[in-house]
């Protein structure tokens, strides 16, 4: 029973939308169907042709094992994406519960779980993964783990913001009035009506999500080899730069047109949502420090 | 404003408290054995692993642990490392040398190219030279920072090759070379943000009442917009940039990784890897405190700027 938005809707889509998409499908479809496409196991050594430029067996030639560098840029995608999916599940399965109750029920549960929030934010989000993977050990998973609860707390304050709207309109008074319980009303009334909104935002968390497991790849932390990733491939790339740039120049592009793809599409769908912001191109630290500012600047009015 | 000062420098502590615990116990849930790290896989006598434990404090409890380890801290004692067994002071003095002045050499290089940029964008507003502006920055901010450091690399390698971006430095002139490139590489996230700030803020400004006022009374059109409107649009901005520089400490590891610069981020790194968390806790701490103290800072400035924050 979702009501009809009153909101005026702007069109979705827009020329950067449909580039945009375009590129994000035939990257998902090319990474899907890599067993398909990958004319070489990603893993299969090779020592005679290794560090060989583009030719016709290896389209973007090969690594410093002679391991086919388009078959692993493939493979690697799947550990990227499926990868910066799972930090973003993770970051779903807990932080949208998180919001929902906090702003539904308010109170001193809903003092609590923001106070951790706010500290979980106020610590440097890479820093707090690799003390996570000191504790808990290196590799791909506890990389993901560790991303997926340091992205937890934006989540829960974005879905809390978003009930504290929607709680007071007239279809949660209905619900309540027919007798729906407390649950039933959170995730079957006023959930569906967030998930638009919390779209951007999860969109160009993945789009994050996919740069920090790089990130946390690239100096080691992450995925251990021989497992193919964007991330880890540039790091293993990189000692050839001179020699062969692909090595590392391959995954990088890769790595800047999902994210990007991602940005866009994001922006998109806020234009879609909202087109008084369309002019404002959204930048995921961008808008949360504007918000802090907007923050701030309530409470000196208030105040006043 | 002193009561806001005091209130803010409160919650520092707080969060410092808060950090030290969190750091402190979470290095220690790690299965590995600070003995055979500081060992490095020799064999010995049971006596010399408990001479180790003494020399250590490993064989205190780990509440006592935890206050000698704060203890040392006040006193500016960093402790023993695992692996290299000297104190950490003397490792950790030239590196953070490094660290600082790569994030404060970025945020110049950010400042320098963001503010213009930002200002040239909002006045040509929705023209070709603004969407590209805009295009730019989200390229920009799409770009992982150890990604552009190796395309810098690559593009100094084939245009520049004698340029010395790399290797040991023993003035200071040499010392901001070796520097510069990889500042450049760690402002662009920094570029893109303050661009797009300063480019809102701009055009709020130009389109504000007393712009129009200025304009009524005619006063020359760039004197309007670099000394009216540029000296307000420019608050946001440093309150951003202020909040940024904290995470760009940590971003520097990536950086410094790259260009193999020993700054405190290949420190930490390297030592996760080899498991010596006597310096993991104590770099991790350090850059917690740097990135707190920057953004108490910044709220302190920024309310010394906007009066109606401090009165909160």
């Amino acid at each position: 029973m979702r009501t009809k938005k009153e909101k005026k809707l702007g069109k979705l889509f827009t020329p950067s939308v449909v580039i945009s998409l375009t590129v994000l499908v035939i990257i998902l479809v090319c990474v899907c169907f890599a067993d398909v496409l990958a004319q070489y196991d990603p893993n299969e050594l090779d020592i005679a042709n290794m560090l060989k430029g583009p030719s016709a067996e290896h389209w973007l030639g090969t690594d410093k094992t002679g391991r086919d560098i388009l078959s692993r840029l493939l493979y690697g995608g799947r550990t990227s994406l499926l990868g910066a999916l799972g930090v973003v599940g993770i970051s779903i399965v807990i932080g949208v519960p998180i919001g929902l109750l906090s702003g539904y029920h308010g109170g001193k549960l809903d003092s609590i779980l923001m106070r951790i929030c706010d500290v979980i934010v106020s610590f440097p989000a890479l820093l707090l993964a690799f003390v996570f993977v000191a504790a808990f050990g290196r590799g791909l998973f506890n990389a993901i783990l560790a991303l997926g609860i340091i992205y937890i707390p934006m989540l829960a304050k974005l879905t809390r913001s978003l009930v504290l709207v929607e709680k007071n309109k007239t279809y949660v008074e209905a619900a309540k009035s027919i007798g729906f319980s407390d649950m039933r009303i959170l995730f079957s009334q006023i959930l569906p009506n967030c998930i638009s909104t919390m779209m951007v935002e999860l969109t160009l968390d993945l789009g994050y999500a996919i740069l920090d497991l790089a990130s946390m790849s690239f100096l080691g932390l992450g995925v251990q080899p021989p497992t193919s990733d964007w991330g880890a491939m540039l790091e293993e790339g990189r000692i050839y730069l001179t020699t062969s740039p692909l090595c590392a120049i391959a995954p990088g592009i890769m790595i800047i047109v999902t994210v990007i793809a991602l940005n866009i599409f994001s922006d998109g769908i806020q234009g879609y949502l909202d087109p008084s912001q369309r002019k404002l191109p959204s930048i995921r630290s961008y808008r949360k420090l504007m918000s802090k500012l907007a923050a701030k600047k309530n409470a000196g009015k208030a105040a006043e | 404003m002193g009561k806001f000062i005091l209130k803010r420098i409160g919650q520092l502590i707080l969060s410092l408290v808060i950090a030290s615990i969190l750091v402190f116990i979470f290095v220690r849930l790690s299965d590995t054995d600070p003995v055979a790290v500081i060992l490095g896989g020799k064999q010995t006598s049971q006596e010399t692993i408990q001479a180790i434990k003494e020399k250590f404090n490993l064989d205190k409890p780990i509440f006592q642990q935890y206050l000698l380890w704060i203890d040392g801290l006040f006193h500016g004692d960093l402790g023993l490392s695992f692996k290299y067994q000297t104190g950490i002071n003397e490792l950790i003095g030239p590196r953070i040398l490094t660290t600082l002045g790569l994030v404060s050499a970025s945020s110049v290089i950010a400042l320098v190219i963001a503010i213009p940029l930002g200002i040239f964008c909002a006045v040509k507003k929705h023209t070709l030279w603004d969407r590209s502006g805009s295009i730019f920055s989200l390229i920009l901010a799409g770009c992982p920072s150890f990604f552009v450091s190796i395309l810098l690399i690559l593009l100094i390698s084939a245009v520049a090759p004698s340029y010395p971006f790399t290797g040991t430095y023993s003035n200071f002139a040499e010392y901001c070379q070796r520097l510069f490139v990889p500042s450049l590489a760690l402002a662009c996230t920094m570029i893109a943000l303050a661009s797009r700030v300063m480019r809102s803020s701009m055009i709020e400004q130009i389109n504000a009442p007393y712009t129009m006022t200025a304009v009524a009374k005619g006063v020359p059109q760039g004197r309007i917009l670099f000394k009216h409107n540029m000296r307000n649009a420019v608050i946001p901005v440093i309150a951003i940039v202020s909040i940024q520089i904290g995470s760009m400490v940590v971003g520097a590891v990536l950086v410094e990784n790259v260009f193999s610069l020993s700054g405190l981020g290949t420190f930490l790194v390297d030592s996760i890897t080899s498991s010596d968390y006597a310096v993991v806790q104590d770099i991790t701490i350090m850059l917690v405190f740097l990135f707190l103290i920057i953004s108490t800072l910044a709220d302190i400035i920024y309310a010394a700027i906007d009066p109606r924050i401090r009165l909160k």
